[in-house]
């Protein structure tokens, strides 16, 4: 039953928005607030935007090389020698990423979950978890994307309720009080808060109905601003500019405040942290699979599955290099930043151009 | 038996053959005759005792061969050679009969109950059709049992099986294709399938798989089912198997494959995803509104049956903070004098629900029930007074195992049971993380799972969800709602009513 192989739109749309999210919805707000005080859902919503230029040739790609993925097509449009320095640096970044990811996982869980175990045991079982899906095949990971996005959807809901009755939302203004100066850095941090959308340079080589793919790209990208600008304005509605910057991770402080008296459940905080462990799976899932896939296209072999279990004791190496949360967002964030600009914006873009040369030859 | 025996011309060298094959086997009948007014023709049956309708035997073949025949004086030049096509076409009033050309051939057809006739003189054997045995008549079926709905249920034969879905569906694009599987028991296998509706791949992919095995024995459906699934290795079932002739004839109209396996009154349907494992065929005999909620309880019931103890577990040991002060307080008052932690009260609990499950399905009728009432009234009532395990503990675990009994399907309960051992040991070590790690686990490997290349987790992950597959997946809407078939099966004929 062949049809059933495919990545259906729906599918990919979940799979953008469920990678998209991930662990940069905790601190987001508070790093934009940093960076661009109470006009902060500007810088979302123009990082949003910047997005979708790669989407467009991430999609045009897809197109041009049908029923192939990036990492295979690449060698044809720039070369086998050049391209597996590019699916080096690829590899790399995945790494960092998950490692960086997972580090972050980790400390959020021992802070608000199990504060008596140690983070290695946290960090290592959430690989191991993730490894099993990284092992199978892109259609289960976009049926996880599809079963995993109402949950991130009922989230969302959830959060925006048990906060209206205490939004102040005159927390917003003055708006337009920003040094142009500072939108670049803004966006750039929101830039970043998308990573983890590359997986559509492997599951654009499986969708159902190519036709529509870039509009559902779009789509998704739209419905993780709206959740990323969503979560922004409670925050800071809710905490006040001053407080927001002081937080690290205000999304989850504001939850630990709710109380509901008279439910089963008073405190909704361990909830929202259980389903979060599932937002941040459906992001490392896929990493941990490209990650794979790129050492299968980079040895030539034609499964990816054994990569997988290996990559857990790096991974795991170089999410314990940093000695300090601060470090990590510091250092690590900053080094993930650089390589996601590569991935995201260098590499595809070289790619296109090339391709668009040899294609204007060809004919 | 793999070579084949030709038949040769004298009555006395096969009946030879036949009974140095069949040695031992006291079950066979020879019965060796002579026909004709000279008594000067040799004849001879051969069949398995009770496995025969001897009286058809007896009316339609041998009366009419040593009785009517003695009395007619036939010219001795048309029979001289023609003896065997008299017999064939003049002397046997049975209905249904065959000719076969070798030994083997004819010991096949012994074996399946029908009567083999030898002629003197001739190369060829004739098969009477003339099986008949005990069998059950039509029951309710024990498992399924249903307040509102048909009451007849499958028996072990085939072809009582088969009559029951074609007087439901009575359209001649309705198929029954027949096969045989092992290579000693030799069950016959009826595929079902509507020829209109039905995906080609899907039923050559099914064809294709019954095909291929390569196995002795197939004794009931369940080896069937264990030997063509995706993945065999996997808890959950990727079929659905009934005792109902409605639920198979539903199931067909909506583009799906039965296997109807002799000799056992469970039928397979496939494939089967998480959504049609969901429902019963109670939801559509009751008004939608009660079989919408009856769903969207069965689905409250699967997430209990799985996370309950694993809950109770991480709630006591790890995040006594989540509940409520007062309900937190009342909790640990209870558990002040177990002695044992969480985890260990909760797997004795549960491992004693599994005795006592055990024990009852061992002993069925009065025994079983006394069981039950032993089992769950005093050794509950004495855990409790004994101070080994807290009240709260019985009552979650006596829920967990009504709400696992409320899912259609016991196998795809059973394949939940075995995830709620493994979230309650995730639960035991790493609290609530434990438990979300154990549902990724679980969640990983069920949209990894396909059923004949279905995705199992259908129409929760993809296919249909667009389409409307939903309308009766989680409630089912009224029938003038459901126009259109489900899209997980891909039928060849989507539109169901107007």
């Amino acid at each position: 039953m062949e049809k059933n192989n495919r990545v259906s739109n729906r599918q990919l749309q979940a799979l953008i928005i469920t990678t998209s999210i991930g662990v940069g919805i905790l601190s987001l707000p508070s790093s934009v607030a940093d960076i661009m005080g109470n006009t902060g859902w500007l810088a979302i919503l123009l990082g949003g935007l910047a997005i979708l230029p790669f989407i467009y040739i991430m999609n045009k790609l897809g197109e041009m090389y049908r029923g192939k993925i990036f990492y295979d097509y690449g060698k044809e449009v720039v070369g086998n020698i050049i391209f597996k320095i590019f699916s080096s640096i690829y590899l790399i970044y995945f790494l960092v990423l998950l490692a960086f990811i997972v580090r972050v996982f980790g400390e959020v869980i021992k802070a608000f979950l199990l504060d008596n175990t140690p983070l290695e045991v946290i960090i290592f079982t959430m690989l191991l978890a993730t490894s099993y899906i990284g092992r199978s095949n892109i259609e289960a990971i976009s049926r996880m994307a599809l079963i995993i996005l109402p949950i991130i959807i009922i989230i969302t809901i959830v959060f925006i309720l048990f906060s209206i009755p205490t939004l102040d939302f005159t927390n917003l203004l003055p708006v337009f009080q920003i040094n142009i100066k500072d939108i670049p850095r803004g966006m750039s941090t929101v830039f970043f808060s998308y990573v983890g959308f590359e997986i559509i340079l492997i599951a654009l080589a499986y969708i159902e109905d190519s036709e529509n793919a870039l509009k559902c790209s779009f789509n998704g990208i739209f419905y993780t601003t709206i959740i990323y600008l969503v979560t922004f304005l409670i925050t800071i509605g809710q905490l006040g500019i001053h407080e927001l910057k002081k937080q690290i991770w205000p999304s989850l402080s504001i939850m630990s405040e709710v109380e509901l008296p008279g439910f089963f459940i008073e405190n909704i905080d361990g909830m929202l942290m259980a389903a979060w462990v599932l937002i941040v799976f459906a992001t490392m899932g896929p990493a941990i699979y490209t990650g794979g896939v790129i050492l299968s296209s980079l040895f030539d072999t034609k499964k990816h599955d054994f990569f997988v279990l290996p990559m857990i004791p790096i991974i795991m190496g170089l999410s314990l290099i940093p000695e300090s949360l601060s470090q990590v967002y510091s250092t690590m964030g900053n080094i993930v930043k650089y390589l996601a600009v590569f991935s995201i914006v260098i590499a595809p873009t070289i790619i296109f151009i090339v391709a668009l040369f040899k294609e204007r030859k060809s004919l | 038996m793999e070579n084949n025996i030709p038949i040769q011309k004298k009555l006395d060298e096969n009946m030879k053959t036949i009974k140095e094959i069949f040695i031992d086997c006291d079950d066979v009948v020879y019965r060796e005759f002579k026909v004709g007014v000279k008594q000067n023709f040799s004849l001879a049956i051969i069949f398995i005792d009770g496995l025969i309708d001897q009286d058809m035997v007896s009316d339609f073949a041998l009366r009419p061969l040593l009785e009517a025949s003695r009395y007619l004086e036939p010219n001795p030049i048309t029979i001289k050679d023609n003896l065997y096509n008299l017999i064939k076409d003049g002397n046997i009033s049975a209905s249904e009969i065959k000719e076969v050309e070798t030994i083997d051939e004819a010991l096949e057809a012994i074996l399946v109950g029908e009567t083999a006739l030898l002629i003197d003189g001739y190369k060829k054997i004739i098969i009477l059709s003339s099986r008949g045995w005990e069998k059950r008549s039509i029951e309710e079926p024990q498992t399924e049992t249903l307040i509102r709905g048909p009451r007849d249920g499958f028996t072990e034969n085939l072809k009582t099986n088969t009559v029951l879905i074609r007087r439901r569906i009575k359209d001649p694009s309705l198929k029954i294709k027949m096969i045989q599987v092992g290579k000693r028991t030799r069950t016959d296998v009826a595929v079902l399938y509507v020829d209109d509706i039905v995906n080609e791949d899907l039923l050559n992919e099914v064809k294709k798989r019954l095909e291929d095995i390569e196995v002795d024995s197939v004794l009931d459906s369940a080896i069937l089912e264990e030997l063509i699934e995706d993945n065999y290795i996997s808890p959950f079932p990727q079929t659905e198997n009934t005792e109902r002739p409605d639920s198979v004839s539903a199931s067909l109209l909506e583009g799906r494959i039965a296997l109807i396996v002799d000799n056992t009154p469970f039928v397979l349907i496939l494939p089967a995803t998480l959504g049609t494992l969901m429902q019963s065929s109670e939801d559509y005999y009751t008004r939608w509104t009660i079989a919408s909620i009856a769903r969207i309880i069965r689905y409250i019931a699967g997430f209990v049956a799985v996370l309950a103890p694993g809950l109770y577990i991480a709630i006591t040991a790890f995040h006594p903070g989540l509940l409520p002060t007062r309900l937190a307080f009342y909790l640990a008052s209870t558990r002040i004098n177990v002695p044992f932690p969480a985890v260990v009260e909760a797997f004795s609990m549960e491992l004693t629900i599994e005795f006592l499950r055990e024990a009852g399905t061992r002993l069925s009728g009065p025994i079983g029930t006394t069981i039950g009432i032993v089992g769950g009234l005093i050794i509950g009532q004495a855990a409790v007074e004994a101070g080994i395990v807290s009240p709260l503990m019985i009552i979650i675990v006596a829920v967990t195992t009504v709400a696992s009994f409320t899912l259609p399907s016991y196998e795809f309960a059973a394949g939940l049971r075995f995830y709620r051992f493994v979230i309650m040991i995730c639960a035991s070590l790493l609290g609530l993380y434990g438990i979300m790690l154990g549902l990724i686990f679980m969640g990983t490997h069920l949209v990894k799972l396909n059923s004949y290349g279905i995705p199992f987790t259908t129409p929760f992950s993809g296919i249909g969800m667009a389409t409307g597959d939903l309308k009766d997946i989680i409630v089912r809407l009224p029938i003038i709602r459901l126009k259109y078939r489900p899209d997980f099966t891909f039928p060849k004929d989507k539109k169901r009513n107007k």
